[in-house]
């Protein structure tokens, strides 16, 4: 079965591509901290922080049809928190200004493009490098060993998985006239089932090919990651760009309500 | 290098109402290259899996003097490679380049030592070039030759093959019959495809229900009409086929 979801862009080249991937993984937390913590209802920062995030993307080369698609999984959880926010807000109280109304609705959409800057951000970080590279990245930074072997087997078995659900598509569709009928639930139920424990029977089996060859806990790799002083150029000058906005907006807002 | 392996009465079961191999004694000398066929279920595969501990059933097994148990999984896995029937099964790594050299960094190699034995079983299995592709998006022989250069690379002296003729077109089967020939280690082949074992097995095990029936020089085994009917590994039907085509 040929797939490839996760790290399919991995492969390009471009400056964000070229960093190590414990500076890309530093620099994308630090971003995402500036971006979150920011004032409550505070929209006009956006005008700076989004075009900074969609520069990021334009420089990596990673397709933006990519990044959307990939944002789509969790739009329900970030719409319906976003949504919920100004609503229940509503709801709450009898009467309340229109004022208030306003800035719920403006806290609303901080939440929307917080959520979704810091999402963009993310998958930029998972999509620019090899999944690999950034556990070992991780692994530098100290990430706890036991967190970077169970994430580098789930990396390994959602492929197994996507293998065993191609399979049984294929093996289903090639014995139906076309698309399912509701009616016909079952067969996805047993399908899911079947799945499953394919799955585990052959994550095992690979589990054994992996004893067999001395596999210990660790994985271990001939890449050796080193920094050097110029790919700092361009996180330092991120962050320092980030924090100049937020510490302006921060004072904007202080000067303005004081 | 090469190394013996001794099997005395080993006996294991999957689950408590059936026993899968039934002490099993097999002596395999330094070097040999030996054949186990049997039907499917056998127990053919469970018997590999024993050889370097994935399995432990009760009865002994040992590899060049060492015997199998816990405390010595590292140096017996070092000893003994293991490829599996299905390459997929042996992949898991995101590039050729690091499947084959996870066997060698485990067991401690350096990076330098590590590269040589990487680019040198490539060489052997004619996948100069491929280090940097993606295991997963390769043919299935290609697959099969990276599976076994993974193995390779850790300069095993035992190495046991689990179906390795299985979804292989011809050419491929020649070519692989070729490269288990050359090998310089003692052999253990597991295949149901008896032809290809006439080519790279000198001596012969018959497994049935989880006992070795017989055990003797490939050309005894084979000869023995009686003993590859009843282990359904007659091939007359198919003596009958070449004799009109070819």
């Amino acid at each position: 079965m040929k797939h490839s979801f996760l790290d399919k862009y991995s492969n390009l080249d471009s400056p964000v591509h070229r960093l190590d991937p414990r500076v890309k993984t530093v620099t994308a937390l630090i971003l995402i901290i500036i971006i979150v913590s920011e004032t409550r209802g505070a929209l006009f920062p956006f005008l700076f922080y989004i075009p900074v995030v969609a520069v990021l993307v334009a420089v990596s080369r990673i397709p933006w049809s990519y990044i959307l698609k990939r944002c789509l999984i969790v739009a329900p959880f970030i719409l319906l928190t976003a949504l919920f926010y100004p609503i229940s807000n509503m709801l709450a109280s009898d009467y309340r200004p229109q004022g208030q109304y306003n800035h719920d609705y403006m806290v609303g959409l901080s939440i929307f493009l917080k959520a979704y800057s810091a999402l963009i951000l993310l998958i930029l970080l998972t999509s620019s490098a090899k999944f690999h590279n950034l556990l070992l990245g991780l692994r530098k930074l100290k990430m706890p060993k036991l967190i970077g072997i169970i994430s580098a087997l789930m990396y390994r078995y959602v492929f197994l998985i996507h293998d065993e659900i191609l399979k049984t598509n294929m093996a289903r569709d090639s014995r139906t006239t076309g698309k399912l009928k509701m009616s016909r639930l079952k067969v996805f139920g047993n399908q899911s089932a079947m799945v499953f424990i394919r799955s585990f029977e052959r994550s095992q089996t690979l589990y054994n090919s992996m004893l067999s060859r001395g596999f210990n806990g660790e994985f271990p790799s001939m890449s050796k990651l080193s920094v050097k002083g110029k790919e700092l150029l361009l996180p330092g000058v991120l962050i320092f760009l980030m924090l100049v906005i937020r510490l302006a907006n921060q004072n904007i807002q202080n000067y303005l309500f004081n | 290098m090469a190394a013996g392996v001794k099997i005395e009465k080993l006996s294991f079961s999957y689950t408590t109402d059936k026993q899968v191999l039934k002490e099993v004694s097999l002596e395999i000398n330094p070097g040999e290259k030996l054949g186990i066929i049997g039907r499917s279920g056998a127990g053919k595969s469970t018997l590999l899996l024993h050889l370097n501990g994935i399995l432990n059933g009760s009865g002994h097994i040992s590899i060049d003097g060492i015997k199998v148990e816990k405390r010595s999984l590292y140096q017996v896995r070092k000893k003994v490679g293991l490829v599996f029937q299905n390459p997929d099964d042996q992949l898991f790594n995101p590039t050729v380049e690091e499947d084959v050299a996870f066997g060698p960094l485990n067991f401690g190699l350096s990076c330098e030592e590590t590269k040589k034995r990487v680019r040198d079983a490539l060489r052997a299995m004619n996948l100069e070039g491929m280090e940097k592709s993606v295991s997963h998006h390769l043919s299935l022989g290609e697959r099969k030759r990276v599976a076994l250069a993974t193995v390779l690379a850790m300069q095993p002296e035992v190495i046991a093959f689990d179906e390795p003729f299985s979804s292989l077109d011809p050419e491929m089967v020649v070519q692989l019959i070729d490269i288990i020939q050359k090998l310089d280690a003692t052999l253990i082949v597991v295949s149901q495809s008896l032809l290809p074992m006439l080519a790279c097995c000198s001596r012969l095990a018959v497994i049935r229900d989880g006992v070795i029936v017989a055990d003797g020089t490939t050309r005894e085994i084979v000869t023995n009409r009686e003993l590859m009917k009843s282990s359904g590994m007659d091939l007359s039907f198919y003596r009958e086929l070449f004799r009109d085509y070819f």
